[in-house]
């Protein structure tokens, strides 16, 4: 079990191309913890912002009426990835982790792969 | 007091913001000693509002203050229903928010602490106006040596 700035630390070093990581709290839309980044680059922004889209998406998902639950979401710009996936380890219910990846130098698979990982390994 | 064009401007600021944030019920400008500047706050009566702002805004800059934490810069206060956020704008007014309990606080603090600088800018440069008043309005003489705003200032 590894804590939230464990986490955020391993997913920054061991995931290659990573160059933000934000653990956020899309009920509040408040970052719990965030590395990288920059001035170029607001993680704070970047959590209020993804909050909105999870929320849409899951009350898309209720319209349509699917009873399932997201996993991960994926955002493909020009040159990053951003990669969000929502925590379902229990106790950390309403939180998502958030990546963004140069996609120059990220390999989507194994991305997606380690942050599962982290994800089943982070406790809060 | 500001201006009616400044008060204008500062409404168009309070219906931009609405119109931006989902779940934000109300907003309203208030000078620091608890008077309306503009509000949009359907529903809710704004003199009350701003009077409890000035007042919960005496004793969050005492206990920033106690707490050695610098001036005041926002206070959330969260009720069964939602919350209430209030920004610092400028030296002599604030930002009240009024919003669902549904809202995302995260999106609220960073449209309130861009639309609060905003506001103060308005004010300030408004008040900044008044202390040089036009020599054709006959205003009461005022004390040389004190600042002359109309707003009362409050330690920053």
């Amino acid at each position: 079990m590894a804590n939230t700035e464990a986490s955020l630390k391993e997913a920054m070093s061991s995931i290659e191309g990573t160059t933000g990581v934000a653990l956020v709290d899309y009920t509040s839309g408040m970052a719990l913890g965030t590395l990288g980044g920059g001035k170029d680059f607001n993680l704070e922004v970047a959590a209020a912002g993804n909050t909105d889209v999870i929320r849409a998406k899951l009350r898309t998902m209720e319209h349509l009426g699917l009873k399932e639950e997201i996993e991960d979401i994926l955002i493909t710009l020009n040159s990053q990835y951003h990669l969000i996936r929502l925590l379902k380890t229990r106790g950390s219910n309403g939180l998502f982790l958030y990546l963004v990846l140069d996609a120059s130098r990220a390999n989507l698979a194994m991305a997606r792969h380690q942050l599962k990982k982290i994800e089943a390994e982070l406790e809060v | 007091m500001v201006p009616e064009a400044e008060a204008r401007d500062v409404l168009d600021e309070l219906q931009r913001l609405r119109a931006r944030v989902p779940l934000l019920s109300g907003a309203l400008a208030a000078s620091t000693d608890g008077l309306v500047l503009a509000h949009d706050t359907p529903g809710v009566e704004a003199e009350g509002v701003a009077a409890l702002t000035a007042a919960a805004l005496g004793v969050s800059i005492r206990m920033t203050d106690a707490a050695g934490r610098g001036g005041f810069r926002e206070l959330l206060v969260r009720g069964g229903s939602g919350y209430i956020a209030t920004y610092a704008a400028g030296s002599s007014a604030v930002l009240t928010l009024l919003a669902e309990d549904r809202i995302n606080v995260g999106r609220l603090h960073l449209e309130g602490r861009r639309s609060g600088a905003r506001i103060g800018e308005l004010v300030d440069a408004a008040l900044a106006r008044v202390e040089r008043p036009a020599p054709a309005r006959a205003l009461p003489p005022r004390p040389t040596g004190t600042p002359n705003r109309a707003l009362p200032q409050r330690p920053t």
